[in-house]
């Protein structure tokens, strides 16, 4: 019995079952770069790869927003990033105005908003205990009143600093520069949530909130914090979207939401919490990335990409999610 | 005629064996008392019957054919009905709508809700007259909610009817009511089942009794024939005296108080709880199961935000209204259910043996893996955990590892008081040795204080100091150390006068 | 323990009901609007008030259905969209039998996204909130294959759903009847019809069950993922309602016009009583509800306060109606179980 339980742990520990999820992701991308060379010429390039990459860039920086607030357990969900984002960009347009000076107040205007927006969302949900989704989802709708009411009248003016915009939208050589951000990003957040004390808390908390709670954790504290995070890095996101498209509009944000959680199912993060890889979430976002540049060239345009992640989605669920009655 | 016939049932929960060998006769209207210890396979064998188990090996047969019911709705339909103690009502529903829930009759094309609460009242009102059929069941107090579901239970018209301690959460008058409708199904030639921890209900209303240690039935009893005698009852659940003199050195070892306890409150729950802790000291806690037992070791943990009570640890008054509070203390507890309290099934052994750590105070940002690496090492050592390495998921470990990872998180920080709600619950004997004697040795050796909850009562009798016996959320007796034994202890727990032998209500 | 009578007068049980708020402030808003807008009894601007309110009442009463069941359905707005596209794409100006085609197509379509939905939920126990999240985006990329850009075409006769005096060259009844009573109003009383019916069966006794309790209504033989389904569809029932007054209006299909109904839809049916946790609730309610949510954005609009603002009052309606719910709930429930954490 002890053999075959070692043997057990042993095989529970090998590569494969540790990594499959993210293998999933990577043969997923490799699938449909192979239909994309098959069906339409020319998709499987280093400049069309390079080109993917950089504009997955933003669903993966967003996925990270939910990651960290799924991790956190409880069904946790935001809604809210798109909007968060819009609004920091919205606002700091004007106040860069295409000057570096002002960039130091654009960055604490980013971090007030954030932290506003997060800790309504993590006190909603963590403290009050509305469902998430609903609540980011009203929070969305507040922020984009509040765009509304702001820009009433008056159009949106500002550009951002050249250095968003460097980092944003410029190369190096081939190379989109944002791709560094994204590397860098990666190597903090896996450094972050598996070797500070402050990851473990946030996965202890996502799996098992009763064991955490019994250990003399906060949990409510934690799950706030985890949304007050993702508000903050929403409206930074803001900032980098600001500089990749030189101009501020309304709708900047709201078309990152899905695929950003779409990115997260993809890359195998579990939606109860408790665990999750980064890396399977830009894997996810490059996923993604594929189908719709796929889909595009097929001409199945915005119509092809919507039903395309929602099918996508619903099917993931199934396999990740569904739960159905073992009685 | 007999209705029901178990012959032989066996069941196993994982490794842990519930019945080996049970044997069962009901007869038409009579009533058949089940008794027995926690974890003697009472509860394991009408869950069966009932359909909600399968059996490993062995045969029921009912109304004479045998049979094998996937689902307890299976077995209803079939004409066998139980009754839980956990409630399968639906709270927003009212209570006539729960009775009929299922079984609507309808009348054309909707549904006939006249004759249903036509149904309903008739039922209730044999129960608990007064009882207005039209409120909400999340309106009822938990002893109403067990008359609904007793209602609903009989409505369905059982040929056999279970009932799983159908009077625990009732109030005398409503128990005399019930006995009444039992008296009158059984007259009707319903063939009925009855637990209860309360011995004078179970001499009361049983025609016979069958008595189970052990997952096996050791006495039956048939009150037309044989004499109603407590003791010798009482002498059937406990088994044979083995008189083992434990040496307890307490005495020697024990120092002066270090946890005192005074007016512990805790809702209907938990009722003016007080005691004292010695360092040094084996306090268990024990009792008929669900009597309060798991939610004082939650309290104690400081689990319990409104908790009332007066807590004094080594002459020093504290709070019990938070885990961290109790933590800080030196109050740790080892949760019951240690798969869903006490670890974090797919995370590593590491991380799970590390994690009350990350949420003190005062801890540097970064895991500094190296040292706590040799801390577990260490602690891997001393509790013996047999595991392939520190970084396997903990749920590959079999109960008895997982639990001594549940007890060796807390093992870097001191302890002044350990909490163990039931260790030994579902763990193989090796296992169950080694978490005994680590204790033990660290009672003896540094002064540990230890509280112990076990639902067996063979291992509170064998090492502990002390032994409370809690009942309806009181504390009805302390055993003395040289008033410890398995025969002290069912007694206590069943409210059984020493003296007299007679049950106490 | 005492056994609790709550005896005590009629009137105290009627008034500790969630309904009975709602219908207050119903009340309250109904004295507000009058105030504000001079002539909001005449019959013209009743009419218009009901076709304004129409579209959201019965999503509302739609989702209320699912909410009871235990469910969400956060693709409602999609739904609503798809099936407008779909009708405008069946629809062939020039031949009046498309338009019944058109119909039967779209009721079809619809049965199909509650069953989806329902199967999604009910059987493959896919949280209700991330599935149909999943499900909207399915609608909204099949909406824009059929309607990249809103437009479509529409039988001449379809503006009844809309308008009585579409139909007045044919008989002077529909003109004379136009005058004073909207179709909004007859679907709406088909959707209260609708309910009624299916409140009266097993399905509606047990959508209450479900969603009260899922594992103690399968614990006593109920099908739940078939009452599941079913509570889907006939949300989509309702949806369908709600899409043919929409193409009887405007006579177009748009991929994105139902986008802002999904939360609002939400909000109506917990302000009008129901809870989200499933289970307790009145369908009719939430009609009530809706109606007090578009009395408010009225009164934001009459009391001058700009436009711009609706959005931003909208959001914070749905975080203050459900917050409200919840702690009443938590508030009247009588049972405390011991838990930790």
């Amino acid at each position: 019995m002890s053999l075959q339980k070692s043997f057990q742990a042993a095989s529970a520990n090998s590569f494969f079952v540790k990594y499959k999820k993210l293998i999933i992701a990577a043969l997923l991308i490799l699938f449909l770069f192979l239909l994309g060379e098959v069906t339409v010429s020319n998709f499987l390039s280093i400049g069309q790869i390079l080109l993917t990459i950089k504009l997955s860039s933003f669903i993966a920086l967003f996925g990270l927003c939910q990651m960290i607030v799924i991790a956190a357990g409880g069904g946790g969900l935001d809604l809210s990033v798109g909007y968060t984002a819009t609004a920091t960009a919205v606002l700091t347009a004007s106040m860069m105005d295409g000057k570096n000076e002002n960039l130091w107040i654009a960055l604490l205007v980013a971090l007030g908003i954030g932290l506003l927006v997060g800790a309504a969302n993590g006190l909603l949900t963590a403290y009050v205990k509305l469902p998430p989704l609903v609540v980011t989802m009203a929070m969305s709708q507040i922020i984009q009143g509040g765009i509304n009411v702001y820009t009433a009248g008056k159009n949106i003016t500002g550009k951002p600093s050249p250095v968003l915009q460097i980092i944003a939208a410029r190369t190096s050589g081939p190379i989109p520069n944002i791709m560094f951000l994204l590397i860098a990003l990666t190597v903090i957040v896996m450094v972050f949530l598996y070797k500070t004390r402050l990851g473990a808390l946030l996965f202890g908390v996502g799996a098992n909130p009763v064991a955490a709670h019994l250990s003399g954790v906060d949990v409510k504290k934690i799950r706030s914090i985890s949304y007050v995070v993702s508000g903050v890095l929403a409206s930074l996101i803001g900032l980098l979207l600001l500089g990749n498209m030189g101009l501020a509009f309304k709708d900047m944000g709201s078309n990152y939401v899905m695929p950003s959680i779409a990115a997260a199912v993809v890359g195998g993060v579990p939606l109860t919490g408790g665990d999750g890889n980064y890396l399977g979430v830009v894997l996810g976002a490059i996923f993604l990335q594929t189908l719709t540049n796929l889909l595009v060239a097929l001409g199945w345009g915005d119509a092809g990409k919507w039903t395309g992640f929602g099918i996508v989605l619903f099917l993931l669920l199934i396999v990740y999610v569904s739960n159905r009655r073992k009685r | 005629m007999n209705i029901l016939e178990a012959k032989n049932v066996r069941k196993n929960f994982g490794g842990v064996v519930a019945l080996s060998g049970a044997n069962l006769t009901c007869r038409e209207g009579r009533i058949t008392g089940l008794l027995g210890a926690n974890g003697s396979g009472k509860s394991t064998l009408s869950k069966i019957i009932a359909g909600a188990y399968a059996p490993d090996a062995g045969e029921i047969a009912y109304l004479g054919k045998v049979v094998r019911y996937r689902n307890p709705y299976e077995a209803k339909k079939q004409g066998i009905g139980m009754v839980y103690q956990n409630l399968s009502l639906v709270a927003e529903l009212t209570i006539w709508q729960n009775i009929v829930l299922g079984d609507e009759t309808r009348k054309g094309y909707s549904l006939d809700d006249k004759a249903a609460k036509k149904k309903s009242a008739e039922i209730v009102q044999k129960l608990l007259p007064g009882l207005d059929i039209d409120k909400k069941v999340y309106e009822l107090t938990p002893g109403e909610m067990q008359i609904v579901e007793i209602g609903k239970a009989v409505s369905a018209k059982p040929r056999l009817l279970i009932l799983d301690e159908p009077t625990a959460a009732l109030e005398e008058a409503q128990v005399k009511s019930l006995f009444k409708l039992m008296r009158e199904l059984a007259a009707s030639g319903v063939a009925i089942v009855f637990t209860s921890h309360r011995l004078w209900e179970v001499m009361e209303i049983c025609d016979d009794l069958t008595i189970f240690r052990n997952g096996q039935n050791v006495a039956s009893l048939d009150f037309d024939k044989d004499e109603k005698d407590a003791r010798e009852i009482v002498f059937h659940i406990t088994g044979s005296q083995k008189e083992t003199a434990i040496a307890k050195n307490c005495a020697q070892t024990c120092g002066d108080t270090r946890l005192s306890i005074g007016s512990l409150n805790f809702g209907t729950v938990l009722k003016n709880i007080s005691f004292d802790l010695r360092k040094g000291e084996i306090l268990g806690i024990g009792g008929l199961a669900g009597q309060g037992q798991q939610e004082l070791m939650l309290a104690l943990a400081g689990n319990f935000r409104n908790l009332s009570c007066d807590a004094k640890i080594d002459d020093k008054k504290i709070k019990l209204t938070k885990p961290g509070k109790a933590i800080r203390n030196g109050i740790v507890l080892v949760p019951g259910d240690r798969e869903v309290e006490g670890l974090f099934p797919r995370h590593s052994v590491f991380s799970n043996l590390i994690f009350p750590k990350l949420g003190m105070k005062r801890q540097s940002l970064f895991i500094p893996r190296k040292q706590y690496r040799k801390e577990c090492e260490r602690i891997t050592d001393i509790l013996a955990i047999k595991a392939a390495g520190l970084d396997v998921p903990v749920s590959t470990l079999s109960g008895g590892n997982q639990q001594k990872v549940v007890i060796g998180k807390w093992l870097t920080s001191e302890i002044k008081v350990l909490l163990l709600s039931d260790p030994a619950k579902g763990i193989d004997v090796g296992a169950k040795m080694d978490l005994y004697d680590y204790i033990v040795k660290e009672v003896r050796g540094t002064g540990m204080s230890v509280i112990l909850y076990a639902s067996d009562i063979k291992e509170l009798v064998e090492f502990c100091d002390r032994l409370m016996i809690m009942y309806e959320g009181n504390i009805v007796r302390i055993l003395e150390t040289d008033e410890i034994s398995e025969e002290n202890a069912i007694r206590a727990s069943m409210c059984v006068d020493e003296g007299s032998g007679e049950p106490v209500k | 323990m005492k056994s609790g009578k709550l005896r005590g007068s009629g009137i105290r049980r009627i008034t500790s009901k969630p309904e009975f708020s709602s219908f207050l402030m119903l009340v309250i808003m109904l004295v507000l609007t009058a105030v504000l807008q001079k002539n909001f009894f005449e019959t013209k601007s009743i009419m218009r008030n009901i076709n304004a309110f129409a579209p959201l009442i019965l999503v509302a009463m739609g989702q209320a259905v699912v909410i009871l069941s235990g469910g969400l359905d956060l693709s409602s707005g999609s739904a609503l969209s798809l099936l407008t596209c779909v009708l405008t794409f069946v629809m062939k100006k020039n031949d009046p039998a498309s338009g019944v085609y058109a119909i039967i197509i779209a009721f079809l379509v619809a049965i199909l996204l509650g069953v989806i939905n329902g199967f999604g939920t009910g059987y493959l126990r896919i949280p209700p909130v991330i599935a149909t999240f999943a499900t909207s985006f399915i609608w909204l990329g099949i909406a824009l294959f059929l309607r990249p850009t809103p437009g479509g075409e529409s039988v001449w006769w379809f503006g009844v759903f809309y308008d009585f005096n579409a139909l007045k060259d044919v008989s002077g009844f529909f003109g004379t009847v136009g005058a004073f009573l909207p179709p909004a109003l007859v679907l709406i009383l088909a959707g209260c019809l609708l309910w009624f019916m299916v409140s009266k069966t097993r399905t509606g006794r047990y959508i209450y069950a479900v969603g009260g309790n899922n594992d103690s209504a399968y614990e006593s033989g109920i099908k739940t993922a078939k009452v599941q389904i079913l509570a889907y569809v006939i949300n989509s029932m309702y949806i369908f309602l709600a899409a043919l007054f929409f193409v009887g209006q405007t006579g177009s299909g748009d991929a994105r016009m139902g986008d802002p109904l999904t939360l609002r839809s939400i909000a109506a049916a917990v302000v009008g009583g129901v809870a989200l946790a499933g289970g307790r609730g009145n369908v009719y309610f939430a009609l009530v509800g809706a109606l007090i949510l578009s009395l408010v954005n009225k009164i934001i609009f009459f009391a001058d306060i700009p436009y711009a603002y609706q959005t931003l009052v909208g959001g914070a309606i749905v975080i203050i109606a459900i917050a409200g719910s919840q702690a009443y709930i938590t508030a009247s429930t009588r049972t405390k179980e011991i838990k930790i954490g």
